[in-house]
């Protein structure tokens, strides 16, 4: 293992791909804590959050290879492969999303987006004070809060197999440098 | 570094269970000193009365003791008021903190 303290060398995580996983991670945060009593800073981290994942889907096509949707989105066969390998212990170390992870990505994305459309919805006549899109709004970011721990509890478990700080790796964006069975 | 990195992921994530099971509390956005909820006028009620007054009433809640009514208002605009729900008359909302 590295000593502490060393720097790893292998760039992954690009300059869009960790502003957009933070900024998401402080817009869920302060949309959560915001969403009794004013509206105005709830409903304005609703439209950043939105942008933030417009920008990360385009990235998603257009940005470098770690943050390409082609990347790391497996096959379902690919990713129960992986899952059974994860159960045994014996998982490959992953320089990008590890196949699972991958699927969560689309999964926060795809939840943050519901979350803020059924928010913005509700602020047009149309949909204004309606008590189903309301529930819906409440309903979608509590599932967005399993996710988000489902997420956490990833990073944990690959960061400890691997002995790699992967909360780390995406503030700096490198990690330690591919050997034997890694996927690069 | 393992063991410092994984304190503070526990304590990330005991904070946000936390943050998460906290109780939904009142807004604060304006408060009725109600009393008990036996007491009350029935929501139909005021949404009759609004009806009335030509608003389009698209749901009630209870917040800070008070009805909150969310509606489409005689002039086409969105509103949210409060209502004393024993009164049923307008209560104006907090100052902006």
């Amino acid at each position: 293992m590295k000593a502490a303290g060393a720097q790893p060398g292998f760039r992954v995580w690009d300059l869009v791909v960790r502003i957009g996983h933070w900024g998401l991670v402080g817009s869920v945060a302060v949309a959560w804590w915001t969403r009794a009593g004013g509206a105005e800073w709830h409903e304005r981290i609703g439209y950043l959050s939105l942008a933030l994942v417009a920008l990360r889907l385009v990235w998603g096509w257009a940005g470098t290879r770690y943050a390409r949707f082609s990347q790391f989105v497996r096959s379902p066969a690919g990713v129960w492969r992986y899952a059974r390998q994860v159960w045994r212990h014996q998982e490959p170390r992953h320089l990008g999303h590890n196949p699972l992870g991958g699927w969560m990505i689309v999964a926060l994305l795809l939840n943050i987006a519901l979350v803020g459309t059924t928010g913005w919805l509700y602020t047009t006549d149309e949909y204004w004070g309606v008590k189903w899109v309301d529930q819906l709004h409440y309903a979608l970011a509590v599932s967005l809060l399993v996710l988000v721990a489902l997420h956490v509890c990833g990073v944990i478990v690959a960061s400890r197999r691997h002995r790699e700080n992967l909360v780390a790796a995406m503030v700096h964006g490198a990690k330690r440098p591919p050997v034997g069975d890694d996927v690069a | 570094m393992q063991r410092r990195f994984h304190t503070a992921l526990s304590a990330f994530a005991l904070a946000a269970t936390a943050a998460v099971i906290a109780p939904a509390h009142a807004t604060g956005l304006a408060t009725c000193d109600s009393g008990d909820s036996s007491t009350w006028q029935h929501q139909g009620k005021l949404e009759k009365m609004l009806s009335q007054m030509k608003w389009s009433v698209r749901q009630i809640k209870v917040d800070g003791g008070c009805y909150e009514v969310y509606a489409i208002n005689e002039k086409g605009q969105r509103v949210e008021a409060y209502f004393h729900p024993v009164t049923l008359a307008p209560v104006p909302l907090n100052p902006k903190k």
